[in-house]
């Protein structure tokens, strides 16, 4: 129960630090901030522990992804990335399931899976989750030069803050 | 049925993706056709509040710069009042007074910019101005070196705006120097530079000659100063030349606008 309420208390800070700091941040007018963009809110789904159900990973993908929606004015886009990313999660988890399957006390991090897992799992669902962002937002693939080079600066700029993340506050949980 | 109970248990999963995608899908396709329902974008009060909240908090930091921008722009329009008043002047010796509505059409409402974008490819901006002060949708928006949007939804306490950098966004605009006119618009991923067409091969045009918004049609008054060519060119057998100009404004940095609300057009409409 208190795990669950950390849970939903650790996702609200985080949207917040999305919506009011890292947005205005990846607003700027020079080359870099036009090409790319900073996402901290999918670690909440990568954060999710590892033996919850795909269903609710994916339900609780498409909600977060509209809550971004609605403060970024792109309605449906994050949610449409979102949604894929918490249903390739649960993929992902199991090709990535250690000898002997996960056990109870396993939490997707750093402590807990160490930094070489961390880094594969995070950088992997951040590819696809950045690459179908780009993709519902530029919604044709005449521009795939644009949505490749978006992809890449973004996904660079999403995985330090996300390794950041890990590194400062190393959650347990 | 049996097998389909089973299929469908068994790819729940997968099912359950494929749903929630087409939704999204349906949001964002929704989206493109400018039909947003208007509590889930931020005109509505939620996102609104909140972003309001967070402009206070940042607003301290350029204080400084605002005030030195007010400062200019005060300067302008204490030199148009002197202008106008000689202008009047002039006229009233020589003519019996006129309706004050043709002479003035244009209201001005000032705004604040709580929420703007510029790196998308339709960007938008939030203001904090809605119904309760006579805001309506179409109304354009000018800031104190350019012109910045055109209303777009409406609610009571916040309204968003379509901005310049919109690629549904055409503004009537002139070369003040010899009036050919054409229409702004705004390639993709350059927030510094909007390209004015459809001015014929006739006109010469020099870099750095002023672009100014023509007045033809009535969301901005005419000669509101826009930017300068930076380039300008003909495509291979147009008639026309494409023509690009610097924004004086830097939409990026938008903060103090101003909507202009034209009365003169609802009273020739009764």
């Amino acid at each position: 129960m208190t795990q669950s309420v950390r849970h939903i208390l650790r996702g609200l800070l985080i949207i917040i630090v999305q919506v009011l700091i890292l947005k205005r941040i990846s607003s700027g007018s020079n080359w870099l901030w036009l090409h790319g963009a900073v996402f901290l809110y999918p670690i909440i789904i990568l954060l999710l522990p590892i033996r919850m159900s795909r269903h609710y990973v994916t339900i609780i993908g498409f909600l977060i992804g509209l809550l971004i929606d609605m403060f970024y004015d792109t309605m449906g886009v994050h949610a449409f990335a979102l949604t894929a990313t918490g249903y390739v999660r649960g993929i992902l988890l199991s090709y990535l399931e250690p000898r002997g399957g996960y056990t109870t006390a396993m939490s997707p991090t750093r402590h807990s899976m160490g930094i070489n897992w961390l880094m594969i799992y995070s950088s992997l669902l951040m590819l696809v989750h950045v690459f179908v962002y780009y993709v519902g937002e530029i919604f044709t693939f005449v521009y795939i030069g644009q949505i490749l080079l978006k992809t890449t600066i973004t996904f660079l700029m999403t995985m330090m803050v996300i390794m950041g993340y890990h590194l400062l506050f190393n959650p347990r949980k | 049925m049996n097998n389909l109970l089973l299929f469908i248990i068994r790819y729940s999963a997968f099912l359950l993706f494929v749903v929630l995608e087409m939704i999204a899908l349906v949001l964002i396709v929704r989206y493109n056709d400018n039909q947003r329902t208007i509590y889930l974008n931020s005109s509505s009060i939620f996102s609104g509040r909140l972003y309001n909240f967070a402009d206070k908090a940042y607003e301290y930091n350029n204080l400084r710069d605002i005030a030195d921008s007010l400062a200019n722009e005060n300067a302008k329009l204490k030199t148009n009042i002197f202008n106008l008043e000689r202008t009047i002047q002039h006229i009233s010796i020589a003519e019996s007074p006129v309706d004050s509505c043709i002479l003035e059409p244009y209201r001005i409402i000032e705004a604040r910019v709580i929420n703007n974008s510029i790196n998308q490819r339709n960007n938008h901006f939030t203001l904090d101005k809605g119904i309760a002060d006579s805001i309506r949708a179409g109304m354009g928006v000018i800031s104190p070196h350019g012109i910045a949007g055109i209303i777009d939804q409406v609610g009571t306490e916040y309204s968003t705006a379509i901005s310049i950098l919109h690629s549904a966004a055409r503004i009537s605009a002139a070369i003040r120097r010899n009036n050919y006119f054409g229409s702004l618009i705004w390639k993709e991923t350059d927030p510094r530079h909007m390209i004015l067409e459809a001015v014929p091969r006739q006109a010469d045009l020099l870099i750095g000659d002023t672009i100014v918004t023509s007045g033809y049609s009535y969301i901005y008054p005419r000669g509101i100063f826009i930017g300068t060519i930076s380039k300008f060119w003909i495509e291979g057998g147009s008639n026309y030349y494409t023509i690009e100009v610097k924004l004086q404004e830097d939409i990026a940095r938008l903060d103090q606008v101003y909507v202009v609300d034209y009365t003169g057009e609802r009273e020739t409409q009764q």
